[in-house]
């Protein structure tokens, strides 16, 4: 059956490789988005790790992720100490590694934070090894996994963190997502390196952001609520705002990936739609001498079932595979820079290939039917 | 074994009606040999087609070993043809991406004969037809009498009770056309397998037992044939 299927389908050769092309340029665009978006996903999994363990105190008008536009003075620490059920408030500091920002996903970061106060904040991620920062420690830094790797770095080793000498004493387990890229170091070390940088900005005592950690027992979302009330000028991302903002972002490109599908869907299932009407048509008389000498109509519908069935998994299959190799070799490209674009999971590998013959056998069954119900002798007499 | 009466087949093309079978009764017992002959246009392969099932009366019965054919479903024909019935079509045969054994084994296909005797009987009943030689090649690389021939063998493999063939000596020459009947007949003879061949050629139907004359939808002539005694002989020459 499959060889003849197969033979079927060599017979149109010209036709055949055109409809199942037309499938494999939209599981291979199906493919490299899905394995754009499981790394995508990867990212925010572990960013929302991050970021819901702690309520985050941003300069109003900017969100979780476009930090920089705006300062807070250091004296809303206190502030937000002030409010009950605040165990500790520790001010941020976050700046770009490099002087380039780089272009996807999660940026590296130097992240300065408040020493005396941010145990509870360092800890939210495991240490792989070495040790976490201590308080007094000058000059000194704690890795994130990406980064620790990216400098061939660990404890006990320097690294230059945008012209300066750092000692590495700790690195941290990966997260999968945006603190691998960090560099932690103190908020004093922080903030000399953003002076450095911007030798013009007005001397002063800012932080970009202030974690705050609540006391055991406190209602995140009331507390958050309750800063955002007693003080002024602040924007207050509590767990699940920072949570919808993060799952916003996913939504939209998922939506984007839902989109690509759908196109995928009309015009490849369109085109096998119309592949197998002109298959079963010009092959009127063959189905017509098969159900004459005792073909059941069970096995006509089979045969055009399993041969559109077949043009989507080779469509996705080849599409698929094209895929994978374009995820390997882009993320080869942006390898150097330690940034991999693309994640690939079972998901990203079954998925176009399960959608597409999913696909050519619900586009085969109108035709199919159509071949199954042809009357014997009216369609051996056709010609 | 098969009593047709009555039997109509009216074809309507626009405001025209077609009396392809015409109020024709017929009585065909289990081991004939009969030839159908008559002009062009005469009906013969509409009756075949409704003695095979394959099409059904506009009015009129059939009905095989007492049986009424009209009571039963499309599932039921395609059955009783797949089991009691071999076809040599006149015109379209064979499937042209398969080669001329899996031709011959589609009908056991269809009654789930397994492979290898599948394979087995194909190239028996290749053989019957002195084809062993082409059983790998497709339609598109046989002549016409080669691939007809494909055809008889595929209408003989399953060892059908009944045999209805249209024309099957048509793109024969005197000699194919004389093992031929010799083949259908000893196999008439041996296995009691009945036998209707609709023909133009006299010749032919001189090697029957009974000879049906068509025209216009009708019986003209039923009578007993001459069944000539067969000499195939291949250095004979082939002007008629
Ligand atoms: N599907 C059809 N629609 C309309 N008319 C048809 C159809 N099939 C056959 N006919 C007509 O029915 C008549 C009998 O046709 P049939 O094919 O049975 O003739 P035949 O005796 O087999 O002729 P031949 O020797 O040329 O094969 C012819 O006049 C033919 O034109
Ligand atoms: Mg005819």
């Amino acid at each position: 059956m499959f060889r003849y299927v197969l033979r079927n389908m060599w017979r149109r050769k010209a036709r055949t490789f055109l409809t199942v092309f037309g499938i494999v340029v939209g599981i291979f665009a199906l493919t490299v988005l899905g394995a754009l978006s499981a790394r995508l996903n990867q990212q925010v999994k572990g960013a929302e790790a991050w970021f819901t363990s702690k309520i985050s105190v941003v300069p109003s008008g900017s969100s979780l992720f476009g930090g920089s536009e705006g300062y807070l003075e250091l004296s809303k620490v206190d502030e937000i100490e002030a409010v009950p059920g605040v165990k500790s408030a520790v001010a941020g500091f976050g700046l770009t590694l490099g002087e380039e920002s780089i272009g996807f996903g999660a940026p590296e970061l130097i992240v300065g934070a408040e020493l005396e106060k941010a145990g509870d904040l360092l800890s939210l991620i495991e240490l792989n090894r070495g040790r976490l920062l201590q308080m007094g420690d000058e000059r000194k830094a704690v890795l994130g996994s990406t980064l620790a790797e990216k400098f061939e770095a660990g404890p006990g080793d320097t690294v230059e963190l945008r012209g300066k000498d750092f000692e590495v004493v700790g690195v941290y387990e990966p997260t999968l997502s945006a603190p691998d890229g960090f560099a932690f170091v103190s908020y004093e070390d922080a903030l000399n390196l953003f002076r450095e940088a911007n030798p013009y900005f007005e001397v002063r005592d800012i932080a970009a952001t202030i974690d705050v950690i609540p006391q055991p027992g406190v209602d995140m979302e009331e507390l958050a609520a309750r800063i955002a009330e007693s003080v002024p000028g602040v924007k207050v991302i509590s767990p699940a705002e920072a949570e919808k903002q993060i799952s916003q972002f996913s939504l939209i490109f998922n939506a984007i990936l839902l989109g690509i599908g759908f196109i995928a869907l009309v015009v490849g299932g369109l085109s096998i739609v119309n592949t197998m009407i002109m298959s079963v048509s010009e092959r009127t008389q063959e189905i017509g001498l098969k159900k004459a000498i005792g073909a059941e109509t069970g096995s006509v519908l089979g045969e055009y079932l399993l041969e559109s069935a077949m043009i989507g998994f080779f469509g996705g299959l080849v599409g698929m595979l094209l895929g994978l190799l374009a995820v390997a070799l882009l993320n080869r490209a942006t390898a150097s820079s330690n940034v991999a674009v693309f994640t690939v999971t079972a998901t990203v590998v079954v998925g176009p290939v399960v959608f597409a013959t999913l696909l050519g056998t619900a586009a085969g069954i109108f035709p199919a039917l159509r071949a199954a119900r042809l009357k014997p002798i009216e369609a051996l007499k056709e010609d | 074994m098969i009593v047709a009466s009555g039997l109509r087949k009216i074809y309507r093309v626009g405001s025209m009606e077609i009396k392809a079978v015409d109020g024709l009764d017929i009585f065909i017992e289990a081991g004939e040999f009969l030839s159908i002959v008559g002009p062009s246009g005469s009906g013969k392969t509409t009756l075949l087609h409704l003695l095979g099932l394959l099409d059904a009366p506009t009015s009129g019965s059939i009905s095989i070993d007492g049986m009424d054919t009209a009571a039963l479903s499309p599932k039921q024909l395609t059955r009783l043809r797949r089991e009691k019935i071999g076809f040599v079509f006149q015109e379209f045969n064979l499937l042209p991406v398969l080669n001329a054994r899996e031709n011959v084994e589609l009908p056991l296909r269809y009654l789930k004969v397994p492979a290898e005797e599948r394979r087995r009987r194909a190239l028996r009943a290749l053989e019957m037809v002195s084809l062993t030689d082409r059983a790998d090649n497709r339609p598109g690389q046989l002549s016409g009498g080669e691939q007809q021939r494909v055809a008889i063998a595929r209408a003989l493999v399953t060892e059908p009770v009944l045999v209805l063939a249209d024309e099957p000596t048509g793109e024969l020459d005197t000699y194919n056309t004389c093992k031929v009947i010799e083949l259908m007949r000893d196999l008439n003879r041996d296995t009691g397998q009945t036998f209707a061949i609709v023909t133009h050629d006299p010749m032919v139907a001189d090697y029957t037992r009974r000879i049906v004359s068509l025209r216009d939808g009708r019986i003209a002539s039923d009578s007993a044939g001459p069944e000539a005694a067969l000499e195939c002989d291949a250095g004979a020459g082939d002007i008629r």
